[in-house]
């Protein structure tokens, strides 16, 4: 399907919002350091900034009410953001020049979690995996919605070299298409020029056979498989 | 007859992104040097390829697309071993992030970001063999 530029961002929130779905892992490939920053800054806006609008208006409901249920459904979920083109600081910075309030009360929260990709993956790719599973551990015991992690996997492609495809085909391995009852909404974000640089054999086995869905934005439009 | 003329030390600036690519630019040029600067890492190997001996130093980000800044050094060195290279990363500099490609790749040095032009230009004059009192305008041969 392709989509025309108007709808660009209408339809890469849909993606997100609609189409993947919690406990799949999913592949974004992105066009430009620009084009990411513009999706997570709107995901943040519109999950988490609602979400505490929400919640204010949740609890004042639960004053008024006494509804646990109420406030469960309120709570916003987790968002990880784990670039590796930019420093944390910079996707702060992203964040508050695209309208988002509050970025570090959101961050003390536990609402948003910023890390860098490379200390996340680097020296063992599992750490990442183990970073995203305590976010999901803590989501339940919180009551939360779920976690996104939107991950950049840019780390393994800084060295080059054979091992390269071996290694992030061995990490998407580990990342099924759809685990039931997960409440992670994995992402992996590719730039599509590392992404280009994939066989085609590495892509299927990247996707796993094309299980996992895929959203392909370009500058002008995006595809999505 | 000996070639007495002096020319500018050339260098390639690499950083995906065009604020710092401009900055230091803007800099480095003023400072003396001759430069050409690319935010595509591999429009940026081409230019290197074209005249590898025409340039004395590059001067490259770490963390690129298309082409990182460790697998650009690489290529830049199997071409001309003698060219300098420096790379730039706003992250914190650990040996591990490096111990994984040395002594396969020959860096000559890190920087971290942000670095002041007259910082940048020290480093680059002690890879380059001139003196810290260079002025604006002086020539290296």
């Amino acid at each position: 399907m392709r989509t025309e530029s108007e709808d660009n961002e209408e339809s890469i929130q849909r993606w997100f919002d609609k189409e993947v779905e919690d406990g799949e892992n999913t592949i974004l490939v992105y066009p430009s350091t620009q084009t990411i920053r513009q999706i997570y800054s709107k995901y943040v806006k519109d999950q988490l900034v609602a979400a505490r609008d929400q919640e204010v208006e949740g609890n004042n409901n639960n004053n008024n009410n006494n509804s646990r249920d109420t406030n469960k459904q309120s709570k916003s979920r987790i968002i990880l953001i784990a670039p590796f083109y930019e420093t944390v600081d910079s996707v702060k910075y992203q964040l508050s020049a695209f309208g988002v309030e509050n970025v570090q009360g959101l961050i003390d929260s536990g609402s948003l979690v910023i890390a860098d990709s490379f200390q996340s993956f680097f020296p063992d790719i599992n750490d990442m995996k183990k970073l995203i599973d305590s976010l999901s551990e803590r989501a339940r015991k919180e009551g939360r919605a779920g976690v996104t992690a939107i991950v950049d996997v840019g780390f393994f492609f800084l060295f080059g070299g054979d091992s390269k495809a071996a290694d992030l085909i061995s990490y998407e391995a580990s990342l099924a298409p759809k685990t039931q009852d997960g409440n992670v909404k994995g992402i992996s974000c590719y730039h599509w020029g590392n992404y280009g640089t994939l066989t085609d054999a590495d892509k299927e086995q990247i996707t796993q056979g094309q299980k996992k869905k895929l959203l392909e934005v370009t500058e002008s439009s995006n595809t999505t498989s | 007859m000996p070639d007495n003329k002096k020319r500018l030390a050339k260098l390639l600036i690499v950083d995906d992104d065009s604020d710092i690519v401009q900055v230091l630019k803007m800099g480095l040029l003023k400072n003396g040097f001759a430069v050409e600067a690319f935010t595509n890492p591999q429009e940026a190997l081409q230019s290197f390829k074209s005249d590898a001996e025409s340039y004395c130093l590059v001067l490259s980000d770490m963390r690129m697309p298309l082409l990182s800044g460790i697998q650009l050094s690489k290529k830049i060195k199997e071409i001309n071993p003698n060219v300098k290279v420096v790379l730039m990363t706003a992250f914190e500099i650990r040996h591990e992030e490096f111990s994984k490609v040395f002594p396969s790749t020959q860096v000559d040095g890190f920087v971290q970001k942000p670095i002041g032009i007259k910082d940048l230009t020290d480093k680059i004059l002690g890879l380059i063999g001139d003196t810290k009192n260079r002025k604006k305008g002086d020539e290296v041969e």
